[in-house]
């Protein structure tokens, strides 16, 4: 994760009560110990060190200093906070933040990998109190059935070990694999497992509901799958030849944009509409993932992509016209 | 070194100084304060005064932080309600601010709880999670352990519904948007929001629909409106929280109705259906489904159309058919 450099207000002001708290427990550190537990730029969390101690709170005829955080040591690098008579503790969560933290949890436990993890169960409890609710949570995740053909991909992962298999790619060409396992990333579209292939030399995204016969080799993953470092949430691979597709969407196929890189922000196309530009790598693909919303999603240019999309709903009609005859092998 | 104290400098400040004063003020007195006291105090409010901004712009002010305030988990109650207004006073009660005493958590807690925000990093409480996060640290003292999870689960709320729903929900009052029907009819609903629930993907709503007087599900992804607070004479519409039973039975019936539709297809061999479903395990061409929605059915099962053949319901089959016959019309 890159280190945040920047918050909002009342993202910063949720942090300045945090590191108050988090002072209070820990007694001294350094400054580098704080900015790696909080995710933080080392130089942003002195600024922020610096506005709590420029705080005061003027009452009629004389003005209250809450919070003081030794400046001089704080210039060598370490945070000590000599006086606070105010924040004992961490303050709580708002029931909007537990909720969501709290559905993250809840949805980890349904996973195999969590089925009997004792600290999970007590931080589960733990959002559910902070929510306030008790046992009506304002969100809940139902997982998807694929997260148990997930688990041969997890232990390969956890073991550092590549894996091989069949592959059905997104032009319907049936492969064999080798990949370097790097991270899973189970979505509501589907599980993807984010690797090094060893065919490309690249970071790809195979999507698990297209491999099959998955075996864990005995070989360790590449230096070049380790070297590989962050890996961004978003599945879209850039390459050079992408094609510019404008496509109108109802609000119930909005998703269809989280799937791609839009060019810029969508516009209205007003009733609730979008207009947006979306980059595809391989043209045919955009007959499937407009046809899916049966008449939601519309693509306006160009004209290729329109034709592409219209063959392949003819070619379904065509077949399904048929379909009575057509023995299914 | 003495304390470096410099000149404050309300119009160089951020909110978040504003909002820390506040808080700093309110735990501070006890007591409580009145309004015209924050207004003396608190440095933005009091150059506010100076500057002669209307008391209604002023009062709006303070509303707005009060507000930022309870999204970030304090609560500013007024201890004597039944005083008049200039009298009233303002209150930040220590235990509604901090955790029991003694919650600490593990580093394998933190690790969870990291998982557990960055299922929302591409979804729209990303902010809201992040802010909890940073708290939740702050009652572990040792360092998150390294990943030995190996899954990340990733959340998405592209429905713009999702946030006006999710606060409504929080703060328990009506709703009205409108909704496109399966046959395609839009109509205005006033609900109750209650819960939001993700099935396979799919965003659904539980809620008490108010005209109908029945508890309904709705689609995220049908609703084609903005989302808007019920309002009369300027007032919210506040109702009763559901209790967790009759929150269950809604669940519940969703599942029975749900475990009654069921269809059945089959599939080509070696198709991309056919990895798609993992039929490899199953050695099977034929495969049953449950099903929620007939329309969402149909919209999984198009992708795989050359792949599949329908058997029943025949009502699926027509959809998917239907869904086809849009697109090439509409691309004709």
């Amino acid at each position: 994760m890159p280190k945040l450099n920047s918050l909002d207000g009342g993202s910063r002001f949720n942090f300045m009560l945090a590191l108050i708290a988090y002072l209070e427990r820990s007694g001294e550190v350094t400054t580098a110990t704080a900015a790696q537990h909080f995710n933080l730029d080392e130089k942003y969390l002195r600024e922020v060190v610096f506005s709590i101690n420029q705080l005061s709170v003027e009452f009629p005829g004389r003005e209250e200093i809450f919070f003081f955080i030794d400046a001089d040591l704080a210039d060598e690098g370490i945070l000590s906070l000599t006086q606070n008579d105010l924040i004992q503790d961490v303050p709580r969560l708002s029931s909007r933040q537990a909720a969501a933290i709290g559905a993250g949890l809840n949805y980890l436990a349904t996973m195999p990998a969590f089925a009997d993890d004792a600290e999970l169960k007590s931080l589960q409890e733990l959002m559910s109190q902070g929510s306030g609710r008790g046992s009506a949570p304002a969100i809940t995740v139902a997982p998807g059935t694929e997260a148990q053909y997930a688990e041969v991909l997890r232990e390969a992962l956890l073991a550092g070990r590549r894996i091989s298999c069949e592959y059905l790619n997104a032009k319907g060409e049936q492969t064999i694999r080798e990949i370097d396992p790097l991270r899973i990333d189970v979505r509501p579209d589907g599980t993807y497992l984010r690797g090094y292939c060893l065919v490309n030399a690249a970071l790809r995204n195979f999507k698990l509901d297209r491999m099959r016969n998955i075996k864990i080799s005995e070989l360790p993953i590449s230096a070049e799958a380790k070297s590989v470092g962050e890996i961004e949430d978003s599945l879209y691979v850039s390459q050079a030849n992408d094609i510019e597709v404008t496509v109108e969407l109802e609000p119930e196929a909005y998703g269809l944009i989280a799937e791609f890189q839009t060019v810029e922000e969508p516009t209205s196309a007003g009733e609730g509409a979008i207009r947006a530009v979306i980059k595809v790598g391989h043209l045919p693909n955009i007959a499937k993932l407009i046809s899916r919303y049966r008449g939601k999603a519309r693509v306006i240019e160009p004209k290729e992509a329109r034709e592409l999309v219209k063959n392949y709903a003819l070619k379904v009609l065509g077949e399904s016209a048929h379909s009575n005859q057509t023995e299914v092998e | 070194m003495a304390k470096i104290r410099t000149t404050w400098q309300p119009y160089k400040t951020d909110k978040s100084e504003r909002l820390l004063q506040l808080t700093t003020a309110l735990l501070f007195a006890e007591r409580g304060l009145t309004k015209r006291e924050l207004y003396y105090s608190i440095t933005e409010y009091r150059a506010d005064v100076a500057d002669k901004k209307s008391e209604p712009s002023l009062n709006r002010k303070f509303e707005r932080d009060k507000s930022d305030l309870r999204d970030s988990g304090i609560l500013v109650q007024i201890s004597n309600p039944q005083d008049a207004p200039e009298e009233q006073r303002y209150v930040i009660t220590s235990d509604s601010f901090v955790w029991p005493a003694k919650t600490s958590l593990s580093p394998h807690q933190l690790q969870l709880l990291n998982l557990a925000s960055q299922a929302w990093s591409m979804a729209s409480l990303s902010s809201e999670v992040n802010q909890g996060l940073i708290k939740l640290r702050s009652l572990g003292l040792q360092p998150a352990e390294a990943d030995l999870v190996g899954l990340a689960p990733k959340f998405k709320t592209h429905e713009p519904a999702f946030m006006p729903l999710n606060k409504a929900i929080d703060e328990r009052y009506e709703v009205t948007f409108n909704y496109r029907r399966q046959d395609e009819q839009v109509k205005p609903r006033r609900v109750q929001p209650w819960q939001l629930q993700n099935i396979s993907g799919q965003w659904l709503l539980v809620c008490f629909d108010v005209d109908k007087k029945e508890v309904r599900n709705f689609l995220l992804k049908r609703i084609v409106s903005k989302v808007t607070a019920v309002q009369l004479d300027h007032e919210l519409i506040n109702f009763e929280a559901p209790d967790a039973t009759e929150l269950q039975s809604a669940i519940e019936d969703l599942a029975t109705h749900t475990a009654k539709q069921v269809a059945t297809i089959k599939v080509n061999k070696d198709s991309s259906a056919w990895f798609h479903f993992h039929l490899d395990e199953k050695q099977d061409t034929e495969l049953n489904f449950e099903y929620m929605d007939l329309n969402l059915l149909a919209e999984e099962l198009s992708v795989f159309a050359l792949d599949i053949k329908v058997l029943s319901p025949r009502e699926l089959d027509e959809a998917i058919r239907a869904g086809f016959e849009k697109v090439a019309s509409d691309h004709a």
